[in-house]
């Protein structure tokens, strides 16, 4: 889509060399977006802190991320003005997030 | 940290399992171990571990970062114990 073109680079940059380099390099972007994965998975459906920019905190079930983490899809958003059931909240906008597991 | 954002995966694999404090936006710090840095987005995800079972789970986003500090470095019991929390019962490694 024009919107995935635009905020996404069509190819993911990498450390031009050897091809041991690359493997590696590979080798490490795959561990790490694994657990990465894992955590969201474990995230989704448990309500989760939300630390946004200008000292902002809300409150709201996780449900879902797209896949290159600029949206997240949550439910029973509890904002300072009352609760919306269903948002999309931009993670450019967010510092931090926190949940128990 | 200038750059967090634009450093290599194998560069952010080092900070794996360690005691690290991040400097956030607007001066935040968090602490807490390193289970993994997005490859995508760059974001932290630091565990505290309290005692008992539970564990709480802080995400930083790539973009937020100012500065990463290693406090200690990895221990095995932790770094099995991070693993365990995010593994479900009988799921495999998906990695080679």
């Amino acid at each position: 889509s024009p919107r995935f073109i635009a905020l996404c680079p069509t190819s993911i940059p990498s450390s031009a060399g050897e091809g041991a380099c690359i493997e590696e390099e590979q080798r490490s972007r795959s561990e790490l977006r694994e657990r990465f994965l894992r955590t969201l998975i474990k995230m989704s459906n448990k309500p989760v802190n939300f630390d946004m920019y200008e000292g902002v905190q809300v409150r709201a079930k996780f449900g879902a991320s797209d896949i290159d983490v600029l949206n997240f899809q949550v439910s029973e958003l509890q904002t300072p003005i009352g609760v919306q059931k269903e948002a999309l909240l931009r993670c450019h906008d967010m510092i931090s997030f926190s949940f128990d597991v | 940290m200038h750059g967090w954002c634009e450093r290599k995966p194998p560069e952010w694999s080092t900070y794996l399992s360690k005691l690290v404090k991040v400097t956030a936006h607007s001066n935040q710090q968090y602490e807490g171990w390193v289970f993994t840095v997005d490859p995508v987005s760059a974001s932290m995800v630091l565990v505290t571990l309290p005692e008992g079972d539970r564990a709480h789970v802080r995400v930083v986003l790539g973009h937020a970062v100012e500065s990463v500090e290693v406090l200690q470095e990895e221990n095995k019991g932790n770094t099995l114990r991070l693993a365990s929390l995010f593994l479900a019962h009988g799921a495999e490694a998906l990695s080679p």
